[in-house]
């Protein structure tokens, strides 16, 4: 795992000229463990950042709300937000930059490479710890995970902890960035959609089994939308009853309104809901896993736009994330694309 | 005897060809089942996939997109664009265990009538040993 120590004395020197407005990374959580987001304006508080696997979060969502903050402000602090970032993570900011919905000169880039490794899991972990409270997570160099209980260490192969996308990462380091720690390793997956494959092989009855009883449980709280980078438009297709709702908005235009999506938690209208959720993120979703991880009853998520992700390197040759001055996948178009589903 | 099902499938036609297809299929008195809801939009390009998943949602057995053959398109590259994104939603589909025969996509340009009552008998074929889309049906 690499060190962030150069990359502490980077954030202090940005802060102390007043180069960046403020930077966001990860700090101790409240209980030690896990990391969690903090905002550091100071430079004498950058001695509270820290770099370990269970830095998670993708926080990129939180470029999406400085860009709304801003643009309510009459004048607007212009300078740039500093992030801290993952592999994943500066590829999210490469789709932000991709749709133009901000400019490179708005972030300055704190890259930290996964090398080797990636990030824990969670559900793993705590099997692992069988109710043992972690203090510290840690990766050694061997890239074995240790982590640090009361009652003792306990070490694991990376294997057995790692998060599932990071087994699946294209290239766990950077693409984008102003500064990195740690080193470029590409590694490539041997199975780049492995864990599609379980669902892959069922049959199509199974398969609507599967995602009846997975989709069946959402209770649409939306977390999944709070939390993804990539849900950034103002007003949401799926809450219709929001759109342009003004002060003299009749009760019987109200009542007109096309909802595409009704509210209710209704196994159908939760097909319809993740299904337009995972559409919307086709060829925007880089897998950073957060839709899963917030998720209150654990639907696996990640596995609808995994497949979408899968289509469009396996249709279109598409790759998510990694240039900036392509057009996005649905945006543009190929003559050669297939069309053997078409009649 | 009971009655054999007849699919209800919700039509999404462009403007420019495949309603001007059904159009000429009609005028030519030429004869296709009547289970076709036809829904004209200004172009396949503007078929958004909740357009389709709608259409399932309220109660739709297949849906069919059609638009102008590629090159044809009347505002030039919609039918590029509906292509790409509407292979997805098949994928999509397919991936969730609904039967591939529902949705469907084909090219019918305005001169096309006879395509056009082909590609609505062969959908109503494929469906009707199907029954029912009870999947994505609301309060199925």
């Amino acid at each position: 795992m690499a060190k962030i120590d150069e990359l502490k004395e980077e954030a202090r020197k940005v802060l102390r000229d007043g180069t960046v407005k403020y930077i966001i990374g990860y700090g101790n959580g409240t209980n030690g463990w896990p990391a969690a987001p903090i905002f550091v304006k100071k430079p004498e508080d950058v001695d509270r950042f820290i770099w370990d696997p269970t830095c998670v979060h993708n926080l990129v969502r939180f470029l999406i709300d400085e860009k709304r903050r801003k643009a309510r402000q009459k004048q607007p602090d212009k300078r740039p937000v500093g992030i801290f970032v993952k592999g994943c993570d500066s590829r999210a900011i490469v789709v932000l930059l991709q749709e133009k919905f901000i400019e490179r000169s708005d972030v300055y880039i704190l890259g930290v490479s996964c090398e080797k490794a990636g990030v824990v899991d969670a559900a793993k972990l705590s099997k692992k710890l069988a109710g043992k409270m972690p203090k510290r997570v840690e990766l050694d160099d061997q890239n074995r995970f240790v982590v640090t209980t009361e009652s003792g260490k306990i070490e694991a192969a990376a294997d057995e902890l790692l998060a599932e996308r990071c087994r699946e990462c294209p290239a766990n380091f950077p693409v984008i960035y102003d500064v990195l720690s740690g080193e470029k390793v590409k590694r490539t997956p041997d199975k780049p959609y492995g864990s599609l494959e379980k669902i892959e092989s069922l049959s199509a009855e199974e398969r609507w089994t599967f995602w009846k009883a997975q989709l069946d449980k959402c209770i649409r709280c939306y977390a999944c939308r709070s939390a993804c980078p990539m849900c950034y438009c103002d007003e949401c297709v799926v809450d219709s009853i929001n759109l342009a709702v003004t002060a003299d908005t009749t009760a019987d235009e109200k009542a007109q309104r096309i909802r595409w999506v009704q509210r209710s938690a209704e196994s159908s209208e939760n097909f319809v809901y993740h299904l337009v959720r995972a559409m919307h993120l086709a060829g925007r979703c880089i897998d950073c896993g957060e839709c899963e991880r917030v998720c209150p009853l654990d639907i696996p998520l990640r596995f609808l736009n995994k497949k979408l992700e899968k289509e469009a390197k396996e249709l279109f040759g598409y790759d998510v994330g990694f240039d900036a001055s392509l057009p996005a996948l649905i945006s543009c178009f190929r003559d050669e694309d297939p069309q053997d589903f078409i009649r | 005897m009971a009655e054999e099902f007849e699919p209800r499938i919700v039509a999404f036609l462009c403007k420019w060809c495949s309603s001007a297809g059904a159009d000429l299929a009609g005028v030519s008195r030429m004869e296709y089942p009547p289970n076709i809801v036809p829904i004209q939009v200004m172009c396949s390009g503007s078929v958004s996939p909740l357009y389709i998943f709608s259409a399932f949602n309220k109660g739709a057995d297949g849906v069919l997109v059609s638009g102008c053959h590629p090159g044809d398109c009347h505002y030039i590259k919609g039918n590029y664009y509906a292509r790409r994104r509407l292979n997805l939603v098949n994928k999509l589909l397919e991936y969730v265990g609904l039967e591939p025969q529902r949705f469907r996509m084909s090219w019918v340009s305005a001169a096309e009538g006879t395509k056009y009552t082909q590609v609505i008998k062969d959908f109503v074929k494929d469906l009707k040993p199907l029954g029912p889309q009870t999947k994505l049906r609301r309060n199925a």
